[in-house]
């Protein structure tokens, strides 16, 4: 049974970080993305740059499919609907569904460089995974938005820190 | 900029192998796919039409570890090369870390090879980058040709920029100069994302610093008064 739709949040409700509340960038974006997959009961949630790299991700796909690769053609997909929308008048289409048998595909918007892929069953529906997504991505953007800019977020690497120059991939 | 997974901390590299039609682009891809180990590649994918020329793009994940306590993957796309698919070279385009241009050697392309480069300028332009400020090698494909062009000319009209980059003869169908080049090109941004994390470390700790700096200063000015 799906859980009671409750109106989705605002970006002023996300949680800041401040002493009581110390976790990191990505360990809030996770919590978004657990908290959105528990109301929708969707199996798998995807942020992702729109140039189709990963930036996280949470949940489970059945089989061995890999999320680089899902990633690539949502990104490709949804950059493509972009051009569509600007042949009718619009800046771009904000959600995209794609619908199978036992599959459902739906990417939103979360700002000017990321997208959400949500990927769910039967056992929901595409209209309780749109409801939850609006408040999801505005959740997102505003932790992203902190996210590029924490220090947690970085990778701190410097040249000693490379395992092979050389040959990265041998023949 | 390389795209950081903030949950797993991995590092990823976008290459985009561009180039005119039937340079072959897709051919280093299939052949970097059927060579490198298994545990360093992911699928091919590959969008292409009925023909087997590539409609949208090709893309090939690539895991590699360099990077002492981080993963990194190289995510190596390529673009169609037919003139009329300009807008889906854009969108391939977006984000990219660095590029492979892939030249065909053979006399009657040159004019491709050129025009294909030129708009490569132009697209990157539209993703505000500048092709001067990205890392890029050059291939000079289909070396095995009767006659191909000799490298010096392909250096003189694809190579003759102010910083000349590296280029690699190849037959992409056996496999010569594949790996030199993806790894040329692989270095070229290692190189850049360590330069670059580590201006950024040094910067904060400029930062870091300066307020105890402009402190000492109130107080030595305080004393003074």
């Amino acid at each position: 049974m799906n859980p009671t739709p409750v109106p989705p949040h605002s970006p002023a409700d996300v949680p800041a970080a401040t002493a009581t509340n110390i976790a990191s960038p990505a360990q809030r974006l996770q919590s978004v993305l657990a908290d959105f997959l528990d109301k929708t009961q969707a199996a798998f949630s995807l942020v992702l740059d729109r140039g189709g790299a990963i930036l996280c991700q949470y949940g489970n796909l059945s089989g061995s499919t890999d999320n680089a690769i899902l990633a690539a053609l949502a990104a490709g997909s949804f950059a493509a609907t972009k051009e569509l929308a600007a042949r009718l008048g619009e800046a771009e289409f904000n959600t995209l569904h794609h619908q199978g048998k036992n599959a459902n595909i739906l990417v939103s918007t979360v700002d000017d460089d990321a997208v959400l892929m949500t990927v769910f069953g039967p056992e929901t529906t595409v209209g309780l995974v749109k409801f939850y997504s609006v408040g999801t991505v505005a959740y997102l953007a505003a932790l992203l938005k902190e996210a590029r800019t924490s220090p947690d977020s970085q990778v701190a690497v410097s040249r000693h820190d490379l395992t092979a120059v050389g040959n990265i991939f041998p023949q | 900029m390389s795209i950081i997974n903030y949950v797993n901390k991995e590092v990823q590299f976008k290459i985009v192998y561009y180039g005119p039609a039937l340079c072959g682009k897709t051919t280093n891809l299939s052949y970097i796919h059927s060579h490198v180990a298994d545990t360093s590649r992911g699928e091919l994918v590959s969008l292409a039409t009925a023909a087997d020329r590539t409609l949208f793009f090709d893309f090939l994940p690539l895991n590699a570890l360099i990077i002492k306590g981080f993963g990194t993957r190289f995510q190596l796309y390529t673009v169609p090369g037919q003139v009329i698919y300009n807008a889906t070279r854009q969108l391939v385009l977006r984000s990219v870390d660095g590029v492979v241009f892939v030249a065909d050697s053979q006399w009657d392309k040159m004019q491709e090879n050129v025009e294909s480069f030129r708009n490569l300028q132009d697209n990157l332009v539209l993703q505000r980058l500048d092709i001067d400020r990205i890392p890029y090698v050059l291939q000079y494909n289909k070396r095995d040709t009767p006659n191909p062009a000799p490298v010096h000319y392909m250096d003189y009209i694809l190579n003759n920029r102010p910083v000349r980059v590296p280029s690699y003869e190849a037959v992409a169908t056996n496999g010569q100069g594949v790996f030199a080049t993806l790894n040329a090109i692989s270095r070229l941004l290692l190189r850049k994302f360590v330069r670059e994390t580590e201006e950024t470390a040094a910067a904060g700790k400029a930062r870091a610093e300066a307020p105890a700096v402009t402190a000492l200063s109130g107080i030595a000015a305080g004393t003074r008064r």
